[in-house]
């Protein structure tokens, strides 16, 4: 596995810049705006040295959501701050609305009179449907299953309260 | 005897009203966390924790995308009502004060009438950040997101003036009521339009790139994730509604950018 260092520090500080972005978007307070920065660069680092290390996008993605949801439950234990919330602003920019995009315009250029190379462009923009479809599920699964996970070690459990008896309407006197 | 009948029909009237106002309580936090972008298992947790603080014993919720129905029971006293839920959206604060605020709930520190007043008073006075600074964040968010795609330096300011410019258009839009999809669709010709000339004018050599970077705040992220914890933890009418209104929303998105790619001559 070879890193680039340079290309890895772009991801993560354009990440975080993303996520920062979208958290002001997404009406973070100040004092939050830092974290989802971090949560940005970390989703975007992991998903990188994942790619660097020969896996593909969507296993990149799923392995860096995970790793973004168990650091937002260990932030929000020891801050206070929302963890779903943390891990979604970090997971924001690994989204594929750009991959999603390409896919519909290259469906959109299937339906003109004579399309240029119809078999190349469905393939083309099946591709890209099917990486979006599988790497929001990766995105989605990877910060489910931690959050999941860590909530079911954390939680107690409610008490379980029995349905009450209908009340009996009796008549006095 | 028609005087104990009295009193007990005015004991379950009292004990109605007082229903009435715990769902009320209870399904608007239910409603905030909605429109908020809480998933649908923390929707229905905290409204169970409301229920309880309040001093009903059961509750039943069901959620759909635009209204919420529940039912309490106090004391052998069933009581349903049904609220209208609004636009989805994304708003943490809000969405940490209403969080913030159940736990008093929880804990017995409020009254169903204070509950609903206090919900009243940070739904109208939670903080926001100024239109101005939103717009300009989005923008910049949106020439990260091209960077992160391998767009090239020169279209780094036009994209994120065209993030912004459609931001701030998106807010005035919505704000006058027009159909969300189709402001979908819109800002996506705009953005992306503007995203294309500009960088064009700054000598990129990544124009298609830039119009797909401008319109990235379109993009419905976080309904995307609610979507999948909708389904994914037992909540798949939610979750299917939600995901329809993504692949809508990315439809129109894509529509808007066909269009002024069209007519740009930048996407064949």
């Amino acid at each position: 596995m070879t890193v680039n260092l340079l290309h890895l520090i772009h991801q993560a500080l354009f990440g975080a810049v993303a996520a920062s972005g979208f958290a002001i978007l997404f009406n973070f307070g100040w004092r939050d705006i830092p974290w989802c920065a971090a949560s940005g660069a970390l989703a975007l680092a992991t998903r990188t040295l994942g790619q660097d290390a020969g896996w593909n996008l969507e296993a990149a993605s799923f392995v860096a959501a995970a790793v973004v949801g168990c650091a937002a439950r260990f932030v929000r234990a020891h801050l206070g701050i929302g963890g779903n919330h943390l891990a979604a602003a970090g997971c924001i920019p690994m989204v594929p609305g750009a991959l999603a995009a390409q896919g519909i315009v290259g469906l959109y250029a299937l339906t003109a009179l004579t399309p240029i190379n119809p078999l190349a462009s469905l393939v083309t923009a099946m591709e890209s449907m099917l990486r979006v479809l599988f790497t929001m599920a990766a995105i989605g699964t990877g910060l489910a299953i931690t959050t999941l996970n860590l909530r079911s070690l954390s939680k107690t459990s409610l008490p379980v309260v029995e349905r009450p008896e209908p009340p009996q309407l009796t008549l006095k006197g | 005897m028609h005087l104990d009948i009295q009193k007990s029909l005015e004991s379950v009237l009292v004990e109605r009203a007082q229903l009435n106002q715990i769902a009320e309580a209870a399904l608007s936090v239910a409603r905030l966390l909605m429109e908020t972008g809480a998933p649908a298992k923390i929707v229905h947790e905290e409204c169970r924790r409301v229920v309880r603080g309040l001093g009903a014993q059961h509750v039943d919720l069901r959620s759909g995308y635009a209204s919420l129905d529940i039912t309490i029971d106090k004391g052998g006293i069933d009581f349903t009502r049904m609220m209208e839920v609004g636009p989805l959206g994304v708003n943490y604060r809000l969405a940490h004060a209403v969080r913030a605020l159940v736990t008093q709930i929880a804990e017995g520190e409020l009254t169903s009438a204070e509950a609903i007043s206090e919900l009243t008073r940070l739904e109208k006075g939670t903080a926001r950040h100024p239109p101005w600074m939103v717009a300009v964040a989005t923008g910049i968010a949106c020439a990260a997101f091209g960077r992160l795609l391998g767009m090239d330096w020169a279209a780094f300011i036009p994209v994120l003036a065209s993030g912004s410019v459609g931001q701030r258009v998106r807010q005035l839009l919505l704000r006058h009521g027009v159909n969300a999809f189709v402001v979908a669709g819109f800002i996506a010709f705009l953005a992306s339009g503007l995203g294309a000339l500009g960088s064009r004018l700054a000598g990129s050599t990544t124009v298609a790139l830039a119009m797909i970077a401008s319109v990235l705040l379109l993009v419905p992220g976080v309904p995307a994730l609610d979507a999948q914890y909708d389904i994914l933890e037992g909540h798949p009418t939610l979750g299917t509604a939600r995901g329809v209104v993504v692949s809508m929303t990315v439809i129109f998105m894509a529509t808007g950018v066909l269009i002024s790619g069209a007519l740009l001559g930048v996407l064949r």
